[in-house]
């Protein structure tokens, strides 16, 4: 019996073990020959001679069961460390891309003012003189125009300097009230270490009837869109002037690096200046002729709030393809 | 415009008001501050009187002085040539620590004994007023000895520079300045009170004639006077070095100064360039040529065009004696007009005056005669002779109620009273909500209610005006545009997923690249007129010449891999702007590792097209249309969907590889109009089982699968739902054939098939395949 156990747990392999399963167990094995030797067994030592061997037989089989769940476990241990690899080297295979900084700034600017009921519209990036200049109160020699060095076409045309444009288009097109937004691509003839002849904007444009919106409506919602953008700061508002506003504010955040201590991207002054905005020149309603509507305006420059936004240093590498820092934002 | 705080004084007592709270002021009311610098002079630099100055023994260039410093009398090597004009002088006595830790101790210059050091400007942190030492005199107060120089505020004054806005002409003076302070702090402004002794009797009439030709459009007013012993003047020099305004000599310097102060633009003519002795009558002639252009011409000869230039020989010279003073003014927009029309030359006096210089002739005069009282002797000609325009003064009618809700917030008509008498308006009072106000000449920016409000709003500050939110009615606003904006949002990220980076490149192109690949380039008499650089003197036509330039760029920054995708415009010959996606993938198809033992493949047409359909959706590729110096005339396709060419994909030209200097690299360009989201109807699912069934035939190598794949659709089997090629074999055994493996599914919506019905199917395949092309089963 000790012999028949010792044979079960000395089995090293599940191959051993259906050996000595069928050696034991099997129709030919040993414990069916014990069984066999019943018939010769006298009545009345029969019934203990057979509680006998089931006895053992069930105590084998335990035994069996048991060393097959050790030998089965080793087995499958055996071949999960057959497929081990070195997981750390995989690393390295992802091959997403990443979204442009301007681009991806942009969008998170017309998320904000799409949740906030404005619809979004573009136009043309060739202008006239009237929907770029005129019509925003911007006559011909203007002095503010020095502010805007146009890229000018041999028959006239002109490319847009802002997307202000598109604002002018769309009051043409539409009857008050006004909610818009005009994100896009302008151009201005300027190249050196912080302007570049082409960048993003996203202007803003509610129109109302007379009397119902005012500066203190332009306040609430970009302070709320700068807190959307940056965060915790602190918002300013400095009396500016723009030709098709009027008032016209430019709008300062407490300064992101020092948070308003001073430093060199604030210029110690501990604020950084993000847009223009202000209440729409009623000359400009005139050139649009719409009657008796109030409104305002606002507009921001999206490379500047992305570079503030990411701490991107250079203007210039936005529009070099450069993967070294677009990789970056993946 | 640049102030200083003791210069702003002499018009609004400061007294009280901080550095801090002018930089508050300043920025809060509109006139934006770019730079304030507090001069700091260091300790112990005191005022001191050169008593003897004597040639240093041993060295040409020095002297040695005995100066007073009042506490004892030093002697102190000074190496300034014009030492020996000085009287007194600022000296930086041993112990004093001049800017840059300059310690001054007692030395020994060429063995003469020096303690301390006789001081140029930029030695204390001044400006730099020029060469040699500072020679001081009272016109910064009475010159005490031995008294620190830092407590001369007229010395350690504050600087600052502020950024006008194109509007504000009427701030680019000092007394401009202290006027919008005045009603931002209210203080008022102290009056400026001079009465001009006129020493000469003869009136002016006797020496001079004034003739009008034409429209004049312009104030003048001329005055005529003997001047001698002219004295320089410590203040004048060093307000003018604080504020960069350059002048060459006394005279020039006090107009300029004056013009600074007052913003009234003044002008001296010197009499000797238009009198001779035989002749000293002046006839002044003043003729209004086009609209906005006012010449002067003095005894013929032309001699200055109002608020634009003047003749260098009637220039005051520095020993002039007699001399014509002008005062002008013309309206700025009518100027600004005129000249940009007329392209001539401008002197720096044309910036005040294209902005709205100051009217008020009368004051920039009397300050003018109060500066030449005191630093020479000057003898004026009795009265003036004058030149005014009739004007009609702006008037608006204001209503607090209106100013009210364009603020959003309630603002009292005593208030705006207040603030617009400050600023220079008259008024009269209408009833309890309005006011009719009357607009100063110097503001020739403010035109309605609104140009009101924002005075208002500047004064009493926006920081002020609590915030509302606007209520407004509800509307759907989702346009097409926003959906346009949503669908490229969501291509751009399918994009990204495949690992394109987004490139944003300049709608501008090199005209010659464009060319040279054969793209279309803007028609000559549409094209730019006045570029910023050569490689960007042109509108782009495809988005592909630039992107393959960032490619190169990349390269150059050792980039293997490099895939790039841009949406943008484009234009036509005609100039007409279109939407275009472009993708551009040179180098390696996938990053180095591990699992391609470091060399990745290059990318491949099969690659690149799988990428492409991640990101746009399903198309069919049919041989290329499209003809540019960048396609590969073996390895392209028009990209087509739903029928219609969108674009095209190609390897890059071998050619126009190598001259970017890049490796392989597939490129594609598509419109992006065709890849807006469409809308989409569901086909029945069929209840049933289909089976796949593989048909290998051998056909000439010159058939592309797409001529097969139309016999297959001609052929409108209802059973025959898809079939797409799975292999392709060539050998030379097949010669001039290969063989072509295509795997068909089929099925039906009506029942299981029979092995028959599949049968049947394929034969029909088989028959249509051997007619068109010969095919034979392999």
């Amino acid at each position: 019996m000790e012999n028949l156990e010792s044979k079960i747990l000395q089995t090293d392999s599940l191959e051993a073990l259906e050996k000595v399963r069928i050696e034991l167990f099997g129709k030919k094995g040993l414990l069916a020959a014990q069984f066999a030797k019943m018939k010769d067994i006298p009545g009345p030592e029969k019934k203990a001679f057979a509680e006998g061997l089931n006895k053992q037989k069930a105590s084998l089989q335990a035994l069996f069961d048991k060393r097959y769940d050790e030998l089965k476990t080793e087995e499958i241990e055996r071949l999960l460390k057959a497929e081990a690899i070195d997981v750390s080297l995989y690393g390295t295979l992802a091959q997403k891309g990443a979204l442009h900084p301007v681009m991806e700034t942009m969008d998170k600017i017309i998320d904000y003012f799409t949740a906030l009921n404005f619809s979004v519209e573009t136009g043309g990036m060739i202008e006239d003189d009237f929907h770029n200049f005129e019509a925003l109160n911007l006559p011909k020699y203007h002095p503010a125009r020095d502010m805007q060095d146009t890229f000018y076409f041999k028959d006239g045309g002109l490319l847009r300097t802002h997307t202000s444009p598109v604002q002018i288009r769309t009051m043409l097109k539409e009857k008050p009230p006004i909610r818009m937004i005009a994100p896009g691509a302008v151009f201005r003839r300027d190249y050196d270490v912080t302007h570049t002849p082409m960048f993003h904007q996203v202007e803003g444009l509610v129109v109302d009837e007379k009397g119902k919106v005012s500066f203190a409506n332009l306040k609430a919602i970009l302070t709320d869109f700068l807190q959307y953008m940056f965060g915790d700061v602190d918002v300013r508002f400095r009396p500016s002037f723009f030709p098709f506003t009027e008032p016209s504010a430019e709008v300062d955040i407490s300064c992101i690096f020092c948070g308003g201590e001073g430093c060199r991207v604030c210029s110690h002054t501990g604020w950084i200046e993000i847009l223009g905005c202000g209440i729409v020149d009623p000359n400009v309603f005139k050139a649009v002729d719409y009657k008796d509507v109030s409104g305002y305006a606002f507009g921001l420059g999206v490379e500047r709030i992305a570079m503030l936004m990411h701490k991107i240093p250079d203007l210039r590498s936005l529009f070099e393809g450069d993967i070294r820092l677009l990789e970056q934002f993946r | 415009m640049i102030v200083t705080r003791t210069w702003l004084d002499e018009f609004i007592d400061l007294n009280g008001v901080s550095d801090e709270t002018l930089y508050e002021t300043f920025n809060a009311i509109g006139l934006e501050v770019d730079s304030m610098e507090k001069i700091d002079i260091p300790a112990k630099v005191v005022i001191g009187k050169i008593i003897s100055c004597e040639k240093h023994p041993d060295a040409d260039k020095l002297n040695v002085c005995q100066i007073d410093i009042g506490s004892s009398v030093e002697q102190i090597v000074c190496g300034a040539a014009n030492v020996v004009d000085a009287e007194y002088v600022a000296v930086a006595t041993v112990g004093a620590i001049l800017p840059g830790n300059f310690k001054i101790k007692p030395a020994k210059l060429r063995g003469v004994e020096s303690n301390g050091m006789v001081c140029s400007s930029s030695e204390l942190g001044l400006p730099d007023m020029g060469k040699g030492i500072m020679i001081l005199d009272e016109s910064i107060g009475e010159l005490e000895v031995g008294r620190e120089l830092a407590t001369y505020e007229k010395v350690a004054d504050t600087i600052i520079e502020l950024e006008l806005t194109a509007n504000r002409g009427d701030c680019l003076s000092i007394y401009g300045v202290a006027r919008d302070l005045s009603a931002a702090l209210n203080i008022d402004m102290k009056p400026f009170e001079y009465k001009q002794a006129e020493r000469m009797k003869l009136g002016i009439a006797r020496k001079v004639e004034l003739h009008l030709k034409g429209d004049v459009e312009a104030d003048l007013r001329y005055k005529l006077a003997s001047i001698e012993d002219m004295e320089s003047s410590f203040l004048i020099d060093l307000r003018l070095a604080m504020v960069k305004v350059e002048a060459q000599n006394v005279l020039e310097k006090i107009l300029a100064y004056a013009t600074h102060t007052t913003g009234v633009i003044l002008r001296m003519y010197d009499c000797a360039a238009f009198c001779s002795e035989e002749n000293d009558k002046v006839i002044i002639s003043v003729e209004g040529h086009e609209k906005g252009i006012v010449h002067v011409h003095l005894n013929g000869k032309h001699a200055s065009i109002v608020g634009v230039s003047q003749t260098e020989e009637t220039l005051p010279k520095p020993h002039c004696k007699e001399v014509l003073i002008e005062a002008s003014y013309i309206n700025p927009d009518l100027l600004s007009e005129a000249v940009a029309n007329l392209d001539i030359e401008k002197d720096e006096l044309f910036y005040k005056t294209s902005r709205g210089s100051n009217p008020d002739l009368g004051f920039g005069l009397a300050f003018l005669a109060y500066l030449l009282e005191t630093y020479t002797q000057i003898s004026c000609y009795e009265g003036s002779l004058d030149v005014e325009v009739e004007r009609e003064p702006v008037k608006i009618l204001i209503d607090a109620r209106e100013i009210s809700s364009i603020v959003g917030m309630e603002i009292e008509l005593g208030k705006i009273a207040t603030v617009l008498q400050k600023l220079g308006f008259s008024m009269t009072m209408m009833d309890e909500h309005q006011i009719a106000v009357k607009v100063p000449l110097f503001r020739h920016d403010i035109k309605n209610i609104q140009d009101i409000a924002e005075e208002i709003v500047r004064i009493i500050g926006i920081n002020n005006i609590p915030a509302k939110p606007l209520v407004f009615a509800e509307k759907k606003r989702l346009n097409a545009t926003s959906e346009r904006f949503k669908a490229k949002k969501a291509l751009r990220n399918r994009a990204v997923g495949v690992g394109f980076y987004e490139n944003v490149s300049y709608v501008f192109s090199d005209k010659v690249l464009l060319e040279k690949y054969g793209f279309e380039v803007t028609e000559p008499e549409l094209e730019l007129a006045n570029p910023i650089a050569e490689e960007l003197n042109t509108l782009r036509s495809t988005m592909l010449v630039n992107m393959l330039q960032a490619v190169k760029r990349n390269v150059s920054y050792s980039k293997k891999s490099i895939p790039l995708f841009e949406i943008g415009a484009v234009f036509d010959a005609k100039r007409n702007q279109s939407e275009k996606a472009a993708f551009v993938f040179a180098g390696e198809s996938e990053p180095e590792s591990v699992k391609n033992a470091g060399k990745p493949a290059p990318v491949d047409f099969a690659g690149f097209t799988q990428k492409l359909g991640s990101v746009i959706g399903h198309f069919e590729l049919l041989p290329c249309t499209d003809n540019n110096g960048l396609i590969h005339p073996y390895q392209s396709a028009d990209i087509v969907m739903d029928g219609k060419v969108v674009g095209f994909m190609s390897k890059l030209h071998p050619v126009a590889q190598e001259e970017y200097g890049i490796p392989v690299t597939f490129i594609a360009e598509l419109d992006f109009e065709a890849l807006l989201p469409k809308h989409i109807n569901a086909r029945p699912i069929s209840k049933f089982q289909g089976v796949y069934k593989d048909l290998s035939i051998v056909i000439d190598k010159s058939v592309n699968y797409y001529e097969v794949a139309k016999v297959l659709e001609s052929l409108s089997l209802p059973l025959l739902k898809e079939s797409y090629p799975v292999d392709i074999y060539t050998d030379e055994k097949l010669g001039d054939k290969k063989s072509l493996t295509i795997r068909f599914f089929i099925q039906s919506m009506e029942k299981t098939l029979e092995e028959s019905d599949i049968e049947e199917v394929m034969k029909e395949i088989m028959k249509a395949l051997e007619k068109a092309f010969g095919a034979e089963l392999r």
